[in-house]
């Protein structure tokens, strides 16, 4: 008599392949309607209706005068230019410009601070290497609580773009550490090294002109995560941020509590453009999308 | 005398400790052996990771534990345990540290559970289009809390699609249907920004897996359940441990989310709130500093008695 075939046999394979397709829809779909919805007029019924619309995007990018404008992007000047006897001034959107800027400054300190001990933890074996592992990668505070820290320890920077910079570079090393690191670690480091020192190269320039150009797709694909994640920090920049422009992610928030619906859409849309454009730039440097690990 | 022997015994203690001490920063800052140079280079590779985490982390917490005990408001002076006997006496934020717990320990459940077939759907099957679902599976892990919200939103608010379609076929009022802000709604939130996270925790398990086993149980006649209980699973478990820490660490740690579905005051929003007029800084000093020591005796002991796998 043959056995019966299992449940697993049968049903098992669909069962899971059902469960991916249905949690991809569940994350993917909200963002697919959220980009249609931007470009329409209305959204009452079953779907949004009254395409297409440029006016949502308009406001949000305080282009058009519409109720509520005081939510759009302000416009900044960024520099003047002396053309003849004209200066030409420049308006770059204030909200995305400042946190571009800020996100950027993240970076910075993030490429110092994270590719060296990404090093020291892939090439060498000492006492202590598995927490200093476990340090550099896992984030030590969430956003608010380092909000809140910062606000008792530097009550006058934490506003301040410094305070911010600093801020979003402890909260998003992590990240750059575990991009750098992987790289190092599919990288024959130690033949890198003593070549290097046996030709003639002092430690210090080995590292700074051997080992980081090898690293280089880690050390892009880490520094464009970093950047995208700061550029959307949230939680840290609500608790500390006091007057001034606002970051993007508070940009988004404003909008989501207070805009009409297509309106929110857009502004949430527009983020989605900028990770769309963080995201192709990660696979032209041989990533697939946000292939880290986060926490 | 015996006191004296101890005495002279602790001074000695100290006087070696103090002595090691020295010697080790001797070491790094003159270094004789390979032995020693080696150590200098580490001690300086870690250096500026060191520096940041000292001042914008630590030195900053500081700060938080002496507000929290401090005896006035806004200044950190004398001592003061006044913030601690609100947060444990006080039933409201017994209510909300279980609150916070509850929905984290679901919402990491729910998230393990369906990152485990997701991974395993991307891992072991081919699909078509693999690259384009690993894209679309991570691409949320960029969406800060308040985009997760939004998108919950879009699926279950008032004019959300979903509550849209029910109300059509069944024929009731959306508002009714509508469930985006409502405790269940913030749970699918939650869940909307851990998935992803877990899935990519259990994707990098899941490379190492050995499947010559699985293939030689499936041989030998297990069933798919069979070879996944006995084979695959005892591989992945500690990856499977590592994402309920590291996931249940992203759960406590939302709080955008809660910031436009304000439906249950957890941990992260009451904290927001204890800084607001007329409330107290030593409660919100207290609050982040019982979270930061929760979450890193958590961890601590989570990664020191699980074989959990943490990082890459």
């Amino acid at each position: 008599m043959r056995p019966s075939p299992s449940l697993s046999r049968r049903f098992g394979r669909s069962v899971v392949t059902l469960t991916l397709f249905a949690t991809v829809a569940f994350l993917i779909a909200p963002i697919v309607l959220t980009v249609v919805a931007s470009f329409a007029t209305s959204w009452t019924g079953v779907l949004p209706s009254g395409f297409v619309t440029f006016e949502n995007w308009r406001a949000v990018l305080g282009l058009a005068d519409t109720i509520g404008s005081q939510r759009s992007m302000g416009w900044s000047p960024l520099f003047r230019l002396p053309l003849g006897g004209e200066t030409l001034t420049v308006l770059v959107p204030a909200e995305l410009a400042f946190s571009i800027g800020l996100a950027l400054g993240g970076v910075l300190i993030n490429l110092v601070v994270g590719v060296p001990i990404a090093y020291a933890v892939a090439r060498y074996e000492f006492p202590g290497r598995e927490w200093v592992n476990a340090v550099s990668v896992l984030p030590l505070v969430p956003g608010v609580i380092l909000g809140v820290a910062f606000l008792r320890a530097y009550p006058d920077l934490s506003a301040t773009s410094f305070g911010l910079i600093v801020g979003y570079s402890l909260l998003k090393a992590p990240f750059m550490v575990m991009a750098v690191q992987s790289e190092f670690e599919s990288m024959p480091l130690q033949q890198l090294e003593e070549s290097a020192r046996s030709l003639g190269a002092s430690w210090p320039r080995t590292f700074l002109t051997v080992i980081v150009p090898n690293a280089r797709s880690g050390i892009v694909s880490g520094a464009i995560i970093c950047w995208a994640l700061a550029a959307a920090e949230f939680n840290f920049s609500y608790i500390v941020w006091a007057k001034g422009t606002q970051p993007l992610a508070l940009f988004l928030q404003r909008h989501i509590s207070n805009s009409s619906f297509t309106k929110a859409a857009a502004a949430v849309s527009m983020f989605f453009f900028i990770i769309v454009a963080v995201t192709v730039l990660l696979q032209r440097v041989g990533r697939r999308g946000f292939d880290i690990r986060g926490s | 005398m015996s006191d004296r022997h101890a005495e002279n015994s602790l001074l000695s203690t100290l006087r070696g400790l103090a002595t090691r001490v020295v010697g080790a920063f001797e070491t790094v800052v003159n270094p004789v052996t390979e032995r020693e140079r080696e150590y200098r280079r580490i001690a300086a590779l870690c250096a500026p990771f060191a520096v940041l985490v000292l001042v914008a982390g630590l030195y900053p917490l500081s700060e938080v534990v002496r507000i929290s005990v401090s005896a006035a408001q806004y200044r950190s002076v004398g001592f003061s345990l006044d913030a601690y006997a609100t947060l444990f006496g006080d039933p409201y934020y017994r209510q909300v540290a279980f609150d916070s717990l509850w929905l984290t320990t679901g919402t990491t459940l729910v998230s393990v559970g369906l990152a485990i077939p997701i991974a395993h759907a991307l891992e072991k099957y081919d699909l078509p289009g693999e690259d384009l679902l690993v894209t679309l599976v991570s691409f949320p892990i960029s969406l800060p809390g308040i985009v997760a919200a939004f998108m919950i939103l879009v699926l279950f608010g008032n004019n959300g699609v979903v509550t849209a379609v029910a109300a059509a076929l069944t024929g009731s009022r959306p508002t009714d249907l509508a469930f985006a802000v409502s405790v269940p709604g913030l749970f699918v939130a939650f869940v909307y920004s851990m998935v992803p996270r877990a899935t990519l925790i259990l994707r990098g398990t899941y490379a190492e897996v050995d499947s010559a086993a699985e293939e030689a149980a499936q041989a030998l006649g297990a069933t798919p359940f069979e070879t996944f209980r006995h084979v695959t699973l005892p591989q992945i478990r500690p990856g499977i441990t590592g994402a309920l820490i590291l996931t249940f660490r992203t759960g406590l740690a939302i709080f955008g989310t809660l910031v436009v579905i304000q439906t249950l005051v957890v941990w992260t929003l009451q904290l927001s709130r204890e800084l607001g007029v007329g409330y107290d800084v030593q409660v919100a000093g207290a609050m982040a500093t019982v979270y930061f020591v929760f979450t890193f005796l958590f961890t601590v002991l989570g990664l020191r008695y699980t074989s959990a796998e943490v990082g890459i």
